[in-house]
């Protein structure tokens, strides 16, 4: 810990640059979100006007709501559907279990884009007319298989006993299912639907293909809109890109800390 | 616990409607040759034989060719970065985990528009290169865009599994090779190296396979010049309406990456499933 | 004492293609320590899994206080489990586990905090309300899981080997515990496990299974000096079991000898097994012995030594706190109380 080696030297620079590779472009965009005037290469003076341009702009104020309604929505229904899909799988026959995971890894495995026209062929198939509905079910679709791979795996690890020990006390299936099982899963759960609410929120390819009658999310609208350079984008993408980072961090290092207090309280009880 | 086996039902259902039968659909579109009415459909393989076309041979070997460049790239640049990580202090290796991660949770599009900004003609890369004294390079909408914004995308794809791979190794290998009178390369090659190898054709095939199909970065970046095999695909659907032959490309595309990952998952010893 | 309280009638269950239990009738009385017992895979689980609900099984009945309760769930049963590996609920406290049953009952809070405090002082675990599950011990976890099934009040308690998972001193500490907490509380125990002298020295009745039929039914004494067959005499204690013909009431002859015995009723000249527990074989001089052997090993077992003696027609096992040099010869000998005979058993 002394002294730094030369090599950690060299590691510390590498490191900074591929840190740089993956964040200077993020923060400089951030950056011109502040500039006075509209260029993206001279910074003229501090300025909000492109704040104030995006917040009295309709068409991106309105896919900002639809990107959140539907991943609000999305979140929800594909979190409740996989938890529910995961408890059953482990106690259901092994061959229905092992098709049905199967079938749940596919739109992991495949090519989004693939993904999103076997979506798109479906609704047109149905005669259904593309616009908010569709691009929302096609969320849950995409979302629940991210639900089930994060929440199965902790339903497998339970004793299987602890359900058949609820029931023995006098719970009641439901009451085993809420006051039992749940609190054990809430931690898959909990990652499972914040990994679907970020999948949703940042999707563009599904969305893209499955959209129709001007709804537009946010993803859709900055595709629309590279052509011309605009300001008001890196505004947006200031905003969602900084809550973006903030939740990941509270996310990953709240825990941490959390765990570390707990086993600080912990000595000082026992000392 | 028998009472809980019954709430599969709706999921069985949904992903009847929602991934089998979309699946379905695409093979029977890609098989058939009545355009986009499924109603005077009939099998055909004509589809396929349209691919042979030049003009799609080329965007298929395109697509292959930037597939290995960003590989290639994301190897060269990911291992070294996934192996000085593992050097570092048990504390601070998930902090840099964790920032090699959270550009995957960011909105790829914003991401893709920030390179944008820059490598454009008029962009800071050239402002750059100008206060410098050199010569303006016309970056943007060339394989050179494309390609850096596939590298700056899919390297954490490259560098997690390595990490992982190289994070599980006992130092203690390492100190019985350099007792066993190998010297620091050779250690590194015969030991480490072997010992990350299941990372590494993770990292490799993921990579590969995402870049063949990625879509938004070839079109922002690449312009309208730059077609791959996503590209293509969109095309087929959205702008020229041929059904049959964006459901044939599709289904190749679908089958060859599946059947990889699937064969990946079987020899990975990692892999619990 | 004698009042029945669980009856099974002929359960039968089939696991995929394999039956576990092929027909079990058996009678569980009040206040009574039942163990079954019997080697992994014989069905023991599988009863117990029957009787508290888990299962159900494909034919047969369960009978409880004389009502049919087969199709009932178990939430709505009067028995209650103390489960393989506890099952504990790992994100309550250890109050909270214990009070889990009764709060779903919708008790007053009162009343729930003093069963719980008593429940806890019974087992041995008072001050240890706030506890988290994962700070404590084996032993402990064990506890918690007796009173989180006892503070329910049941009628019958059912223990699906509950001492395996702890080491082998705790488990003797645990079987004086459980057999204390059973008399104070005087409801009936159903224990299942694979240990022998757990079930010999716990158990009013011992219920010996294997392949999913019973083999006996009785007291550890009965079980251990009048086993009813070559699968109960080989499963409890250590038994040499000998060929023998049944010459004639209270006649026996093996190894080319004749024995007194005390059982009858057999066919005359039928082919029978006995059996001979190693501590009942006494030795001497060849000369006074009913038969005579060689001293093959020898192997000192604490309290006694476990000797081989050769006879010519085969090995025998016995125990001796006397030291006898390997190559000696000697005379052993039995009384006819202690010489058991057996039927055959048809080989399935």
């Amino acid at each position: 810990m002394k002294k730094l080696s030369t090599s950690k030297i060299f590691y510390c620079i590498y490191i900074g640059i591929i840190f740089a590779f993956f964040y200077l472009p993020i923060a400089v965009t951030m950056f011109f979100s502040f500039n006075s005037s509209k260029s993206l290469t001279h910074f003229t003076g501090f300025s909000m006007r492109w704040y104030v341009n995006l917040i009295s702009d309709n068409e991106i104020m309105a896919a900002v709501s639809v990107s959140i309604s539907i991943a609000i929505f999305a979140t929800i229904i594909a979190t409740i559907l996989g938890t529910i899909t995961s408890i059953g799988l482990s106690k259901c026959k092994k061959i229905v279990r092992e098709l049905l995971l199967n079938v749940n890894n596919v739109p992991i495995m495949n090519p989004e884009i693939v993904t999103a026209i076997g979506f798109m062929i479906l609704f047109s198939s149905l005669r259904i007319s593309k616009g908010y509905m569709t691009m929302l079910l096609a969320h849950i679709a995409f979302c629940t298989p991210y639900v089930i791979t994060s929440v199965y795996p902790k339903v497998k690890t339970l004793d299987p006993n602890l359900v058949d020990a609820a029931l023995d006390l006098g719970a009641t299936p439901f009451q085993a299912l809420y006051k039992v099982l749940l609190p054990m899963l809430k931690e898959g759960i909990f990652a499972g639907a914040l990994l679907a609410f970020t999948m949703s929120f940042d999707d563009f390819v599904i969305s893209y293909f499955v959209t129709g009658n001007g709804v537009s999310n946010i993803s859709i609208i900055v595709y629309n809109m590279t052509k011309r350079t605009n300001p008001t984008i890196n505004a947006l993408s200031t905003i969602v890109i900084s809550i973006i980072f903030l939740t990941m961090l509270v996310v990953k290092i709240v825990p941490y800390i959390v765990r570390k207090r707990r086993k600080e309280t912990l000595h000082e009880k026992i000392s | 616990m028998k009472h809980f086996k019954h709430m599969t039902g709706p999921y069985i259902l949904w992903s009847a409607a929602f991934i089998v039968i979309p699946f379905l659909l695409i093979i029977l579109y890609a098989f058939t040759d009545g355009g986009l009415s499924l109603m005077d459909a009939s099998f055909s393989l004509d589809s396929f034989q349209e691919i042979i076309d030049p003009l799609y041979v080329t965007v298929f070997s395109r697509s292959f060719q930037v597939g290995l460049i960003t590989t290639a790239l994301c190897f060269l640049l990911g291992y070294p970065m996934a192996y000085m990580i593992t050097k570092f202090d048990e504390k601070v290796q998930p902090i840099l985990i964790l920032f090699t991660t959270i550009p995957m949770w960011i909105n790829l599009l914003l991401r893709t528009y920030a390179w944008i900004s820059i490598l454009s003609d008029n962009g800071i890369f050239n402002m750059l290169l100008g206060k410098l004294g050199l010569a303006p390079v016309s970056i943007m909408y060339t394989g050179i865009s494309v390609n850096i914004g596939l590298v700056c995308n899919f390297l954490p794809f490259m560098i997690l599994p390595i990490y992982t791979s190289l994070s599980k190794m006992d130092p203690a290998l390492l100190e019985a090779a350099y007792d066993l009178g190998a010297n620091k390369l050779q250690a590194f090659t015969r030991v480490v190296f072997k010992y990350s190898l299941p990372g590494v054709l993770n990292g490799v095939i993921l990579t590969f396979l995402m870049a063949i199909s990625a879509f938004v970065i070839p079109k922002l970046l690449g312009g309208g010049q730059y077609t791959l095999l996503g590209n293509l695909i969109e095309n087929q659907f959205i702008s020229v309406g041929n059904w049959n032959f964006g459901s044939a490309i599709s289904f190749i595309l679908a089958v060859v990456i599946l059947f990889t990952i699937s064969f990946l998952k079987r020899i990975d010893p990692d892999d619990e499933d | 004492m004698n009042k029945k309280i669980i009856e099974l009638k002929n359960i039968t269950k089939t696991f995929e293609h394999h039956q576990v239990l092929k027909g079990i009738d058996l009678t569980i009385y009040e206040n009574e320590f039942l163990t079954l017992l019997g080697p992994s895979g014989c069905g023991k689980t599988t009863i117990l899994r029957i009787i508290g609900g888990f299962e159900e099984a494909d034919s047969g009945s369960v009978i409880f206080e004389g009502t049919d309760m087969s199709k009932l769930p178990p939430y709505k049963r009067e028995v209650n489990t103390v489960f393989q590996k506890y099952a504990l609920f790992p994100f309550m406290s250890v109050f909270e586990n214990v009070a889990f049953g009764l709060s779903l009952k919708k008790m007053d809070k009162k009343v729930i905090q003093e069963k719980v405090e008593h429940m806890l002082h019974l087992v041995g675990l008072r001050g240890f309300e706030k506890r988290n599950i994962n700070q404590l011990s084996g032993g402990q976890q064990q506890r918690v899981a007796i009173a989180r099934a006892l503070v329910n009040e049941p009628k019958v308690l059912l223990l699906d080997e509950p001492l395996g998972a702890l080491d082998a001193k705790l488990r003797k500490e645990m079987q004086v515990e459980l057999k204390k907490i059973q008399k104070e509380v005087g409801i009936t125990f159903i224990f299942v496990t694979h240990d022998q002298e757990e079930a010999l020295s716990m158990s009013d009745t011992v219920v010996v299974m294997n392949e999913g039929i019973i083999q006996q039914i009785g007291s550890p004494i009965d079980i251990y000096n009048e086993p009813k067959n070559r699968f109960v005499a080989q499963f409890i204690g250590e038994s040499n079991i000998v060929p023998a013909i049944m010459k004639e009431d209270f006649l026996v002859s093996f190894d080319d000898q004749d024995f007194k015995c005390v059982d009858h009723g057999f066919l005359s000249n039928e082919d029978v097994e006995v059996v001979l527990r190693p501590e009942d074989l006494i030795l001497s001089k060849p000369e006074y012995g009913q038969l005579t052997g060689t001293v093959t090993s020898i192997t000192f077992k604490g309290v006694h030594y476990e000797i081989i003696v050769n006879s010519h027609h085969r090995d025998y096992k016995v125990q001796t706190t006397h030291y006898y040099e390997v190559g000696t010869e000697v005379g052993m000998s039995v009384i006819p109380d202690n010489i058991h005979v057996m039927h055959k058993m048809k080989e399935a």
